[in-house]
């Protein structure tokens, strides 16, 4: 936060090229430049308070594409939170986005409704889900609720080993599963802990974790994501695993793992030094699961130390053989990916789930001409925004159905809902996180 | 400001949807890369020819400003409306009419991105030359309207060598083209190039054909180090006056490679004085005969260090290191001011010397980044806006630098263009009769003065 009043935007206009919605409104004030501008004009009193305004620093998918090509260093991440904050104090959110911030801000509350959204998509008339639309998406291609949240159902499933490694013991480390995979992906959660026993770990999944806060922070409530954000911090201290080290805390989604690398540390003003010093502590432990897999396999052979992952586990572990059928052919299976924008932008990682699919023996990996561009998803972007968002989403469905893959591989589970949610099905593409393509 | 009236009329010819009156929407349009601002009363966005004659035809009525935007990237405020009035924003007139390698050009409309028309033509093997460094950005419009150069427009020459043709709408709304789909025509004035380069003060171009070129069979590119500064500008003039026309030479400073090891680490040797980064390209056998002259030119210059891009990776490589220059200064300080000045080649070290002495008069930091081979120079001096005292040294050290330009017959801007950074500066450089002739011009084009007024004419 530092950084950002340090530096004055040059109005340069690099950002141009690589905004999302500049790039599809072609409007000045869909800019990231505008947006800088604007807060500057409002700081200085040029410029009131409006809902205009907040309509304009709201159109942003924070992919924070901006921050990294801005050639002054600015931050504009947290000049948009920040901004976001004032703007959604001044003139409210829309009920369903204020819902969303008070269901995420409490465990309880989000496992309540999850359980009710689930009762929810039993009891729908059909019509009702044939014919709504949730933003850009159809509600029938919404993802369905996992039958029992991840985090409950691999306590209860591995309890007798827990998450004991698979052999040998190379340490502790600690997964932050993220609100998606607690209650919609579940396989990408049972994907991700068979590989790290399989590699030799032990899984340790924190009971308290909660949501990470991003939603919060994005749409103005700093106050809500900072009970989260202190749950969080609590339950993953390293140091508070005394008996052994963490040698690592994972995530499969890059928005939470950009919410714990960046965010968390970034709000260190707001905490006790206590408090700060874990969330530095935390930040520089988090590592998403495919830079994890790479960075612990043998890079001389990687497709070697790949295929090792799988034929370990499967002599243990049925369950993801089992969901996926595409394991029974014995030709190459043809997928391609989609890059999300926090994997490139924040956590900084991009080209690793790409090179695990590369050298992958069973795999076709076919390189959509915009795989590293934005999908529209951005969080609730694709809700509040849809015409801006269906545009980008279809140009991105066009350029993956011309590379002939099957399957379409993207960590983040926004842009999975996004992709997935405007896919028809005689598109004959299933997307999933890359994550479960290891063990298949 | 604009009567409801003849906001009805414009409202009428785009749309509700391509009109912008909201203050928020207005205010992100008072500005571009330079640091001045000023408010329009209403934005419009074109799409066709046809609809900027009928604004040109309401605004000539009424006698309101005009001012042509497109990415607002110009760093001389070509694109600020200083009179207020109405900013015709060309960014959704964008399409690619027409590409045709066989006869060498390409047909298309001022809103589509300089990067775009490269991406058309890779396919066909060839590209249009002109890289301004906002060049993924930056529209056809404006590059055209600011006659745009870039470091390869050293051997390729700049946007108005590009042009065989052009659509103007003037200040009456009548419709005008010259030039046409051939390489040789010299058919009546050619009027093009009056129009690329007046920086939206004569007419408003709707479409322009460009003349495009083969991507040749061999690129080299190497970067060189020297301890001595002079001898680092004199080899650029050396190469030059042996005849071989490099695609690109680049000049950076020691303070320059420093500030880019400080934050970088692209292992730049940091006691070099000097360092160039030259291209060439062209037929393989010619490129390994030329690579050897410079070579030979380049020790006798005393070079410390030759290192050869082996793969098209290393030689991004080298590229990133001239690149990355400008941001590396601009997060030195709060504000960087970029200069833009031009002298002849052999004046290159005299101009570097004189530079680093004004600047160090006035306490400030500064980096010398050059389009060598042209002699168009980017000094960069960071400073801070706020600190009412540097930034007055900033302006005295500029109106020094423009004068030390002048001095070695130089002239005030090689590829940023006058707008509204440096018309205080024209009398410098063009006599009363000179300016006058300029206004003459544009009063019979543009007789009420309403296309993009106080600018430089």
């Amino acid at each position: 936060m530092k950084s950002s009043t340090l530096q004055n935007c040059s109005k340069c206009g690099l950002c141009l090229s690589v905004c999302p919605t500049y790039k599809v409104a072609l409007l000045e004030h869909a800019s990231p430049r505008a947006r800088l501008q604007l807060i500057k004009y409002y700081e200085n009193s040029e410029l009131i308070s409006s809902s205009g305004l907040k309509e304009i620093i709201s159109k942003c998918l924070m992919c924070g594409a901006c921050a990294a090509i801005c050639p002054s260093g600015i931050n504009h991440y947290s000049k948009f939170m920040e901004m976001r904050t004032k703007m959604a104090e001044d003139h409210g959110e829309k009920i369903a986005i204020k819902s969303l911030v008070y269901l995420l801000s409490s465990e309880f509350r989000i496992r309540f409704a999850a359980g009710f959204a689930k009762l929810g998509q039993r009891i729908t008339p059909q019509i009702i889900f044939e014919k709504y639309d949730l933003g850009n998406i159809p509600l029938k291609r919404f993802p369905k609720l996992n039958k029992k949240p991840f985090r409950q159902a691999v306590a209860e499933t591995s309890r007798s080993e827990a998450g004991e490694p698979e052999k040998g013991n190379r340490g502790n480390v600690l997964y932050f599963t993220g609100c998606a995979t607690n209650y919609l992906f579940d396989k990408t959660g049972f994907a991700t802990v068979n590989i790290l026993k399989s590699m030799g770990y032990k899984v340790i999944i924190p009971e308290k974790q909660t949501c990470c806060g991003i939603p919060m922070l994005f749409h103005g409530a700093k106050d809500k994501a900072k009970k989260n954000i202190l749950t969080n911090i609590k339950c993953l201290n390293p140091d508070s695993f005394n008996q052994d080290t963490v040698k690592a805390i994972i995530v499969d989604c890059p928005t939470c793992g950009s919410a714990l690398k960046n965010e968390y540390p970034a709000l260190q003003d707001d905490f006790s030094p206590e408090t700060a010093e874990a969330a530095s502590k935390i930040s520089s432990k988090v590592i998403d699961i495919m830079s994890f897999i790479l960075q612990e396999s043998d890079s001389t052979n990687l497709a070697q130390s790949l295929e090792n992952l799988k034929s370990d586990n499967l002599k243990h572990d049925s369950r993801v053989n089992q969901t996926n059928p595409e394991n029974i052919e014995p030709q190459k299976i043809k997928v391609t990916y989609h890059l999300p924008c926090h994997l490139k932008n924040s956590l900084q990682s991009p080209g690793n789930s790409e090179t695990i699919l590369k050298n992958m023996p069973r795999l076709d990996y076919i390189r959509a001409v915009d795989a590293d561009e934005c999908c529209g998803g951005g969080g609730t972007f694709f809700y509040e925004y849809p015409e801006i968002s269906k545009k980008m989403v279809k140009v991105k469905i066009i350029n993956a159905k011309k590379t002939g893959a099957r399957i379409w591989l993207t960590d983040c589970p926004v842009c999975r809902i996004n992709l997935s949610g405007n896919l028809k099905e005689s598109d004959k593409l299933t997307v999933k996180h890359p994550v479960e393509m290891i063990q298949l | 400001m604009i009567g409801s009236k003849t906001k009805e009329l414009l409202k009428k010819i785009v749309g509700r949807e391509r009109l912008l009156d909201q203050p928020a929407e207005l205010l992100s349009y008072s500005y571009d890369a330079y640091h001045e601002e000023a408010m329009p009363d209403l934005v419009l966005f074109p799409e066709t020819c046809e609809e900027v004659s009928g604004i040109m035809k309401i605004c000539s009525a009424d006698k309101i400003p005009v001012t042509a935007r497109g990415a607002g990237t110009s760093v001389c405020g070509a694109s600020i409306p200083a009179k207020h009035g109405i900013v015709l924003c060309f960014s959704k007139m964008n399409k690619i009419v027409e590409i045709n390698t066989k006869d060498r050009y390409v047909i298309v409309e001022p809103g589509v991105i300089n990067i775009d028309i490269q991406k058309a033509l890779e396919p066909f093997g060839f590209f249009y030359p002109p890289d301004p460094g906002s060049m993924n950005v930056s529209t056809i419009g404006g590059n055209v309207a600011q006659n745009a150069g870039g470091p390869r427009c050293l051997k390729y020459g700049v946007t108005v060598d590009y042009i065989l043709g052009m659509q103007v709408v003037l200040a009456s709304g009548k419709i005008v083209n010259f030039g046409s789909t051939n390489v040789k025509d010299v058919t009546g004035y050619r009027l093009s190039s009056l129009f690329c380069g007046s920086e939206g003060t004569l007419g408003l171009v709707t479409r322009i054909i460009l003349r495009v070129v083969p991507v040749p069979e061999t690129i080299k590119t190497i970067l060189v180090t020297f301890d001595d500064l002079d001898n680092t500008a004199k080899s650029v003039s050396d190469i030059i006056g042996a005849g071989i026309l490099p695609v690109a030479m680049e000049l950076l400073d020691r303070a320059t490679i420093n500030a880019i090891e400080d934050s970088a680490r692209l292992g730049l040797p940091r006691e070099a004085e000097g360092s160039l980064v030259i291209e060439i390209d062209g037929v393989k056998e010619a490129c390994e005969k030329e690579i050897k002259k410079i070579y030979k030119k380049l020790e006798a210059n005393n070079a410390v260090s030759i290192q050869e891009a082996k793969t098209p990776k290393e030689r991004e490589k080298l590229w990133t290191a001239r690149r990355s220059a400008y941001g590396v200064f601009a997060k030195l300080a709060p504000d960087l001011l970029s200069e833009d000045v031009t002298v002849p080649v052999s004046k290159v070290p005299a101009m570097i010397r004189k530079t680093v002495e004004i600047t160090k008069k006035y306490g400030l930091k500064v980096g010398i980044l050059a389009h060598a081979g042209d002699g168009n120079m980017h000094p960069m001096i960071p400073a801070d806006r706020n600190n009412i005292e540097q930034w007055e040294n900033v302006e005295k050290a500029l109106v020094e630098i423009v004068q030390a330009a002048i001095d070695l017959n130089g002239t005030l801007s090689g590829e940023h263009g006058i707008g509204l950074a440096k018309t205080r500066f024209l009398p410098l450089v063009m006599s009363k009769d000179d300016i006058e002739f300029m206004s003459v011009i544009k009063k019979a084009v543009d007789p009420d003065g309403i296309l993009n007024p106080g600018k430089f004419v």
